[in-house]
């Protein structure tokens, strides 16, 4: 295993025999990957360097703490004040706001737009995101004009911050063999005693917890602080919701 | 006093900050923090690259002209590491904050004006690469640093790696040297006297220091033979706490 | 300019109501602190204070200078206090803010008016020489409370401190250097600590200690009381918000009293491992045993 993902640190050769060499797909490169050209591929970042000859790409895996939007990313953002055609929302703390047309939510007219108050929540979908200019949101997906599950994020429930890496394996579609995250389906199973509850997982490392009992929220809000802070196998999660819903009774 | 001793570091160590260090080494031990890319003030706002903030804290005592000067030789330096382009109009933030630094047991200091000189550079330097390392800040190369100081001992000059306080106030001059993980040179400063020689000389030394496992290692393999024991493999030490963070961070792959 | 986030509707909603649950986003109890941790560095003087995620280092310097004309037998204290862009990038070098000036004076009240330190104890010759010591507080993580750390870190690097030995002869001063004597302890009179109430609630019936950052954000009320062990209270600062009731003032300062207990048997322990591990195979103990005689 360990030589199928060598560590890299920025700036070095990545082996030759590394790369993927497909007869017919071009190469594509993924996160901490720049191509110098004419031939040359370097990490940008330090992490294991993954190849998938299948697909012909390759990419960086790395965990971080800071959020850089990429388009159809979901996540979690927050109203700072309205404009005449837009909302201006904060995706990450201190850094620049993007922006959510009026127009962007299910069945919004000129008439019939949605009024959000200065510190709601949204969960969208990033529609635009370009080193040069600000991120642009949306509520509601271009091609069928549904909501699809994004919109303002209303009822009891609260915000959890976890690192982009542990976001990104919760929205994995198989995230328990994948990403070996359990802790969701073991909280609403068996070893969490069938707790009722709702999540809304944005790339940019946030997590609402929704649920009618306050006790819930902050149960499942600490299962995922401590998974993700503990590194925690899927044998550690299973324990540790043991161990909290035991705390919290 | 410190004798040369083994450079420690842990990644992370701010849970609040995007990325940050804490390194000791040689005496000195700094932390870093590490915010980026974010919103820049007007004032630093480039149209095409970022801008790269460096602050240097004393610990104890006002920062003054040296702590702006280290800024600035630092701030030159990271710049060349970090892909800048990747994030116009942004800042990337690292301050520096000096915990420890080698006290000098003979001479009581006047500590209310902080002045640190260049033997501290090796370990901001270093501090703040990890830092970015750590926060995942996309960069061009990593860079490893060392501190010499030329002494002059019965007679003869010495070239001491990692000198000690008590060193650098008898030493004839004091260089920092950093390097890129390509063996280029990123940072050179001195003070003090010095000839051509003796610079080409400790340039070869800290750069057997700073590049032990650099391809280019053949041509100078005399001149690391005697230097083996006198100072730390940096690259070396600079992966294996690189290796143990990505390991921590997808022990679930 | 980067401004602080601030946290959203639906988070202020769910953390006041669920503290009217008895409920933390942590799990703690209203009155439970978050463990704390005492570390202190090679040099004397330096504390390093961690209050979960909230981290805060201070180092203790002395130096030998001219007294304040005023007050030709009194010593100089200072203790500095600077947010740097480390704690949040919201914060600018050399622009004090709210948070940064209400800390640096309750720390000022806490220890420097509560006479913790006795400065007579630092004049070397009366009107021309004097200890300066300077305490400078570091926040490397803000995630609330910061008094109550900054506090305890102070305490601690002073406590922890050693400052040259000095000697006078026949009208001349001689400052040692650590070499030729080991430096000797500051003439300490007490020790006092913050605990910080904060009040949640349309009257500020809740009271909760050692509020997070997020909590700090949503709370409608705050009181920081000093004191030391013994009950001693050096002073109480509730800087505006909610009214509270004086009965519940009164309840929170017995509940401090007991948490200042824990802080200084932390303290004191932690200062005594210390002393062991500076004090490798004794040979400290004999040094000193002989400065007796």
């Amino acid at each position: 295993m360990a030589t199928e993902r060598p560590l890299v640190l920025p700036g070095e050769t990545i082996d030759p025999s590394l790369i993927p060499s497909h007869p017919k797909n071009p190469l594509r490169l993924g996160p901490g990957l720049r191509h110098i050209p004419p031939t040359d591929i370097v990490p940008t970042v330090a992490g294991q360097l993954i190849t998938n000859p299948a697909k012909n790409s390759m990419w960086i895996e790395y965990n971080s703490n800071r959020y850089i939007p990429s388009p159809n990313d979901v996540l979690l953002a927050q109203i700072l004040r309205s404009t005449t055609d837009f909302y201006l929302c904060t995706i990450s703390p201190h850094t620049a706001p993007a922006t959510l047309p009026h127009l962007a939510f299910e069945s919004a007219t000129k008439k019939t737009r949605p009024v959000l108050l200065p510190g709601q929540l949204v969960y969208a979908r990033v529609t635009l995101a370009n080193k040069h200019m600000d991120p642009e949101l949306e509520c509601v997906s271009a091609t069928t004009g549904k909501a699809e599950g994004l919109g303002p994020i209303t009822g009891p429930g609260c915000v959890f911050d976890v690192s982009l890496g542990f976001a990104r394996r919760l929205l994995m579609a198989r995230s328990r063999e994948d990403g070996g995250v359990g802790v969701l389906e073991m909280l609403g199973g068996e070893e969490g005693g069938g707790l009722a509850f709702e999540t809304a997982v944005g790339r940019n490392g946030k997590v609402w917890v929704g649920s009618e009992s306050a006790r819930t929220v902050v149960l499942v809000g600490r299962a995922l602080q401590e998974t993700d802070r503990g590194g925690l196998g899927v044998e550690g999660q299973r324990r540790l919701v043991k161990r909290l819903v035991r705390e919290m009774r | 006093m410190t004798a040369t001793t083994a450079p420690e570091a842990a990644l992370g160590v701010l849970p609040r900050s995007d990325g940050s260090a804490k390194y000791s080494h040689a005496g000195y031990t700094v932390t870093a923090s590490v915010n980026g890319p974010i919103e820049a003030q007007r004032r630093d706002e480039h149209a095409y690259e970022a801008h790269v903030d460096v602050i240097v804290r004393p610990a104890a005592g006002v920062g003054g002209t040296r702590e702006r000067h280290l800024e600035a030789l630092l701030q030159a330096s990271l710049s060349q590491l970090i892909l800048v382009k990747n994030f116009p109009r942004s800042l990337i933030q690292i301050v520096l904050q000096v915990e420890d630094s080698p006290e000098n047991d003979y001479v009581n200091t006047k500590l209310v004006q902080a002045s640190l000189n260049f033997a501290i550079m090796p370990a901001l330097m270093q501090t703040a690469v990890l830092a970015l390392l750590s926060a995942g800040v996309p960069m061009r190369a990593t860079a490893t640093a060392t501190a010499v100081a030329v002494v002059h001992q019965d007679g003869a000059k010495r070239t001491i790696v990692e000198p000690s306080p008590r060193e650098i106030e008898t030493a004839e001059s004091v260089h920092a040297l950093a390097f890129t993980s390509h063996g280029g040179l990123l940072l050179a400063e001195s003070e003090g006297d010095f000839t051509v020689k003796e610079w080409d000389d400790l340039y070869e030394t800290a750069k057997g220091i700073c590049c032990r496992s650099a391809p280019a290692k053949e041509g100078m393999a005399m001149v690391l033979d005697d230097e083996e024991s006198a100072g730390t493999d940096m690259r070396q030490f600079l992966r294996s706490t690189m290796e143990s963070k990505v390991a921590a961070d997808l022990h679930w792959k | 300019m980067p401004r602080e986030a601030e946290p959203s509707l639906n988070e202020r909603q769910f953390v006041a109501q669920a503290i009217q649950e008895n409920l933390r986003l942590d799990g703690r109890e209203l009155d439970q602190y978050r463990p704390l941790e005492l570390t202190f560095g090679d040099q004397y003087g330096v504390a390093d204070v961690t209050l979960g995620k909230t981290r805060v280092l201070a180092k203790a310097t002395a130096e030998v200078t001219v007294p304040y004309a005023d007050r030709p037998l009194d010593g100089i204290f200072t203790i500095a206090t600077e947010l740097s862009p480390m704690t949040s990038p919201a914060f600018e070098v050399n622009r004090p803010t709210e948070t940064e000036v209400l800390l640096s004076r309750l720390l000022e009240k806490t220890v420097r008016r509560s006479g913790a330190l006795d400065t007579e104890s630092l004049c070397l010759v009366a009107g021309q020489k004097c200890w300066s010591v300077r305490v400078d507080v570091h926040v490397l993580s803000h995630d609330g409370n910061l008094i109550d750390a900054a506090c305890a870190a102070v305490v601690a690097a002073l406590r922890h401190f050693r400052k040259p030995d000095t000697s006078m002869e026949g009208g001349l001063l001689t400052v040692y250097t650590p070499a030729e004597r080991e430096p000797v302890p500051l003439s300490w009179l007490h020790s006092p600590f913050c605990v910080t109430w904060s009040f949640f609630g349309e009257e500020g019936e809740m009271a909760v200690l050692d509020a997070t950052w997020i909590e700090e954000q949503v709370r409608v009320g705050s009181c920081t009381v000093s004191l030391n062990k013994h009950g001693e209270i050096c002073q109480i600062a509730k800087l505006g918000g909610t009214p509270v009731e004086a009965v519940a003032l009164l309840q929170c300062t017995s509940v401090a009293l007991a948490k200042v207990k824990e802080f200084s048997d932390l303290l004191d322990t932690r200062l005594a491992e210390d002393l062991k591990r500076r004090d490798k195979g004794g040979f400290m103990a004999e040094l000193r045993a002989e400065n007796d005689r």
